[in-house]
Order: structure tokens, then C-alpha cells, then sequence
């Protein structure tokens, strides 16, 4: 994978103080680069940075880099770096914290898309019903038509009721989810530049997002 | 033994067949599942606002019968649990959750995934005891990720043993499997499919090494991911795994004596036929 060469212009100092301080974040200063964290990953070799470099760069103050990365998205939270890490970093939390900034920052891709949608079912109706999920999310991905075999033989199983699955009082539900940023629930935040394109080794997905 | 309950969505989908299991074995078992009434989504790993998500499982947390821990079948619905408890130790942010609750949080809910209530609480002499057929097979203690991690505190996050001694108390022998604790992709499946099924192979292929005549899981999504997909996996690397995918309950159920269909062993994608037959012997 071709990488642009990092130049000191990008180092934004801000970004860096706003990540140490957040959950995950407090050590972040003391990584020594050791790389327990990359080892320990079971998809770090997917990912355009391992875990260890996004640490490094989020030292450095690498906003444009850490946010276009794809390794935010690659994470599957199993959080094996973060009980090993000899600094007590988490950078699971990491992920999960850069996650919102980067869609606030207009980075759109497949993740980015079933997140938002996982969060509006969850918020319209408390619970997750995966066949109003899965069905969602495929309307804006037409690969997802492949999948319809798997979802017929799912529900020859009984495991793919058609019934949403809801709550009988969704009162409390709109406060809660007023809680946050409110970033994993809008719907449309158009940002006026085009948003930077994250980088995916899948070429479907690159033809389904265009 | 009673705890209040908190199934998670995944029970009233694709996890039917550990709804049933479950239901069959803790009756019989004697502990008592009560469910939380108008229970609501941890939020999963998807919602990804951090605070939203404290406040979805905070939520949960607080609907809990009064004195009661609550109990939960899923790895991921504990882990949120667990997570939003340690979250809300900083009484900051639990002012500004318990703004958002009807009924506020006091902090004091313990949650337990059922493997520890059946492992610790109930305790394996017990669960011994209950024993009719001993199950005469091999089986991989699966853990995943989320049982043990990061909130290691039932269980090593490296190496744990609950579910190694549970299948030895039904009888079975648990095999060494160094894969125990590693992810099986299910939160990625959806959104990038090649890479969940990489991990799902691996995972696979190290089972059917090991000699296993079933592996053994605790997680919903784990049930998802290597039961539902386990065609789709041989179909893409050209190879044959005939692996069955067996929950912890149905494992306990099948030693007590319980009827396959009504541990939901029917609705495996997955035939578990030959592998009920030997169990069985």
C-alpha cells in the first residue's frame, strides 16, 4: 500500500490533546512503540495502520492520517491489544472514540452507513431487530443481494422473524440518545468540501459507494 | 437462585435456538430467569456515541430488580454492562446519564453472563449432579472475545478455564485450543464480509485439528458467525469443516437428559445429527 510521506504541516496539536483526554486516552504520551498491541491484533494485517502507528500518530498530532485511516473501521473491538498493552493504553477505546469524530468529519463508508442505521432502528424502536436491519442497510448496498439466500435459509430456521422486535415505552429513548454528539444518529451531515474517501482494499465496496 | 433477566435482541432472532436452551436448562436447574420488562438494546458495538451507549446499558441496568444481579446470554449484552458500570464510576458522567433515566441508576447492579452464574454461582458439583448421560465427545471451549475482555473479572482474558471445566463436568473432554479467546469477526461480518470470514476459517480449521467433535460457545454472534456462516466459509476457501456449533446451555441440556429439539439443536444450520448420536452413546 502506497503511503504519502507525513509532513510536519499536518501535525495538529489539538486534535492530539483532545484524544489524551478522553477514555483510552490518558496514557497515550507514554507509548513506547513497542508493538504488543499490532501482535496481539488478529486483523492488523488488513489495516493501512497497525494500532501501534495510529498510537504514534495520534502522538504526533496526525488528525488527516488517523481519521482517513481505515483501521478505525477494520477493528473488530475484541480488544485483545488493550488487556495486553504494558502501558495501559486501550486503543480498542481509541477506535471507538475516533469512530464519531471521523463521521463528524464527513468520512463515509459501509461502517459508517450500518452504524448510522443500527442507531436509528435502535433509537425509532429500542431494540434491534436484525431483519429490519440487514434489509435497511441493503437498500443503499446492492452487493447485500447476495446475502439473500443465507437470509431465506435463516428464516426456513425461524431465525429471521419479519415482526420488529420493539419496546413497549420508548419514552426514555429520545433523552438518551440526546446524551451524545448525536453523530451516530443524523441521518444526512453534508460537509461542504468533499469528504475524504477512506481508503478500502475491497473493490466492491468502492464500486458500491459510487 | 434468582437473577433479573436481560436476553438481548439477539434472542428473539437469530439466537432462538439458545432462547430455547436456555429456558429448558435454568428451569430444570432450579435458578430463575425473571425478565426485565421493557428491556432495551445495549446498543451492541454500532451506536457509536459512548455516551448514548452508558446510557442504553445504564438504562437496562437500572430496570434490574431491586437487590437481584443481572444475568444476560449474551457476550456482548455483558460486556456493554460491564463496561457502562466502570464508565459510571466517574460520578460526572453518571449525573449526566441519570438526567437522561426515569429511574435513576444507583451504580450497585452486578451483571453475570450465564456461563458465571452456572460456573461460580450454581458451581460445577452442582451442575455434576445433574448429570444423566456423561457426554462422551470432544469439545473446543470457545470463549470470544467479549466473556473475558476487558473486563476480566470472572475469567482469565488470556487463558480461561470456565467453560474448559464446564464441558468436563458434563463428562466431555474439553480439548486444548489455542484460538480460545480470538475474535471470530462477527462485528465486522456485516461490512466486510472477506475479512470475517478469514477469521472464521481460521478459527474452524484449528477446531477440526484439534480432533472435536463439537465447539462449544457462549455468544450469540460467536453462534452466528460459526454456525450460520460456516457454509459460506467452506464455500470461499474450497474446503470442508462439518463442525457443529453448540451452546453452552445445549451442551448442559443434552447431559441432563433434554431432548435435542427442545434445546433448539434442530434449528443449527449446522447439522448436529451425527454429533447428538454420538453424545449420546
Amino acid at each position: 500500500m502506497q503511503k504519502e510521506t507525513i509532513i510536519p504541516e499536518s501535525k495538529d496539536i489539538a486534535f492530539r490533546d483532545l484524544i489524551i483526554k478522553t477514555p483510552g486516552g490518558k496514557n497515550i504520551p507514554t507509548c513506547m512503540q513497542c508493538g504488543v498491541c499490532a501482535g496481539s491484533c488478529p486483523v492488523s494485517h488488513e489495516m493501512d495502520y497497525t494500532p501501534r502507528q495510529i498510537v504514534r500518530m495520534i502522538q504526533l498530532g496526525l488528525k488527516k492520517e488517523v481519521l482517513n485511516s481505515n483501521t478505525i473501521w477494520i477493528c473488530t473491538t475484541c480488544f485483545s491489544c488493550s488487556v495486553r498493552c504494558p502501558r495501559g493504553i486501550y486503543p480498542t477505546e481509541l477506535m471507538e472514540t475516533l469512530k464519531p469524530i471521523a463521521m463528524k468529519e464527513g468520512i463515509k463508508n459501509r461502517n459508517t452507513k450500518f452504524d448510522k442505521i443500527f442507531a436509528d432502528v435502535v433509537k425509532k424502536n429500542g431494540r434491534a431487530s436484525e431483519f429490519l436491519l440487514i434489509s435497511k442497510y441493503s437498500i443503499s448496498e446492492p452487493g447485500m443481494i447476495k446475502q439473500v439466500p443465507f437470509g431465506l435459509e435463516l428464516m426456513s430456521k425461524g431465525k429471521l422473524p419479519l415482526s420488529i422486535d420493539k419496546m413497549d415505552d420508548l419514552r426514555e429513548l429520545d433523552s438518551i440518545f440526546g446524551l451524545g454528539e448525536k453523530t451516530g444518529i443524523q441521518e444526512k451531515t453534508q460537509s461542504k468540501e468533499k469528504p475524504p474517501e477512506i481508503k478500502e482494499n475491497d473493490s466492491d465496496s468502492q464500486e458500491a459507494e459510487k | 437462585m434468582k437473577y433479573s433477566y436481560y436476553p438481548g435482541c439477539a434472542q428473539h432472532g437469530t439466537a432462538i435456538d439458545q432462547r430455547i436452551s436456555v429456558e429448558a436448562v435454568f428451569k430444570r436447574l432450579g435458578i430463575e430467569l425473571e425478565e426485565i420488562k421493557n428491556w432495551n438494546c445495549c446498543g451492541a458495538l454500532h451506536v457509536d456515541d459512548r455516551t448514548t451507549r452508558v446510557g442504553l446499558s445504564a438504562r437496562t441496568l437500572a430496570a434490574a430488580a431491586k437487590g437481584l444481579d443481572i444475568a444476560t446470554p449474551c457476550n456482548l449484552c455483558y460486556s456493554n454492562l460491564m463496561r457502562a458500570n466502570t464508565a459510571l464510576e466517574d460520578s460526572e458522567i453518571k449525573i449526566r446519564i441519570n438526567g437522561a433515566l426515569a429511574t435513576k441508576y444507583d451504580g450497585n447492579t452486578k451483571p453475570k453472563h450465564l456461563l458465571e452464574v452456572i460456573v461460580k454461582d450454581l458451581g460445577l458439583v452442582k451442575l455434576a449432579e445433574q448429570v444423566k448421560k456423561p457426554l462422551k465427545i470432544k469439545a473446543v471451549p470457545y470463549y470470544g472475545c467479549l466473556l473475558t475482555r476487558p473486563e476480566n473479572k470472572f475469567d482469565s482474558p488470556e487463558n480461561p478455564k470456565s467453560l474448559d471445566y464446564l464441558i468436563a463436568a458434563l463428562g466431555a473432554e474439553p480439548v486444548k485450543y489455542y484460538y480460545k479467546t480470538k475474535c471470530c469477526g462477527g462485528p465486522i461480518l456485516i461490512t466486510n464480509e472477506d475479512l470475517a470470514l478469514e477469521l472464521a476459517r481460521d478459527l474452524l480449521l484449528m477446531a477440526k485439528d484439534s480432533g472435536a467433535d463439537c465447539m462449544v460457545v457462549t455468544c450469540p454472534m460467536c453462534h452466528l458467525q460459526l454456525d450460520a456462516k460456516q457454509k459460506a466459509v467452506e464455500a470461499k476457501y474450497n474446503i470442508k469443516i462439518d463442525m457443529p456449533i453448540i451452546y453452552f446451555t445445549q451442551l448442559i441440556g443434552l447431559a441432563m437428559g433434554i431432548a435435542p429439539k427442545e434445546l433448539g439443536l434442530d434449528k443449527h444450520l449446522v447439522s448436529t445429527d451425527i454429533f447428538i448420536a454420538k453424545a449420546g452413546k
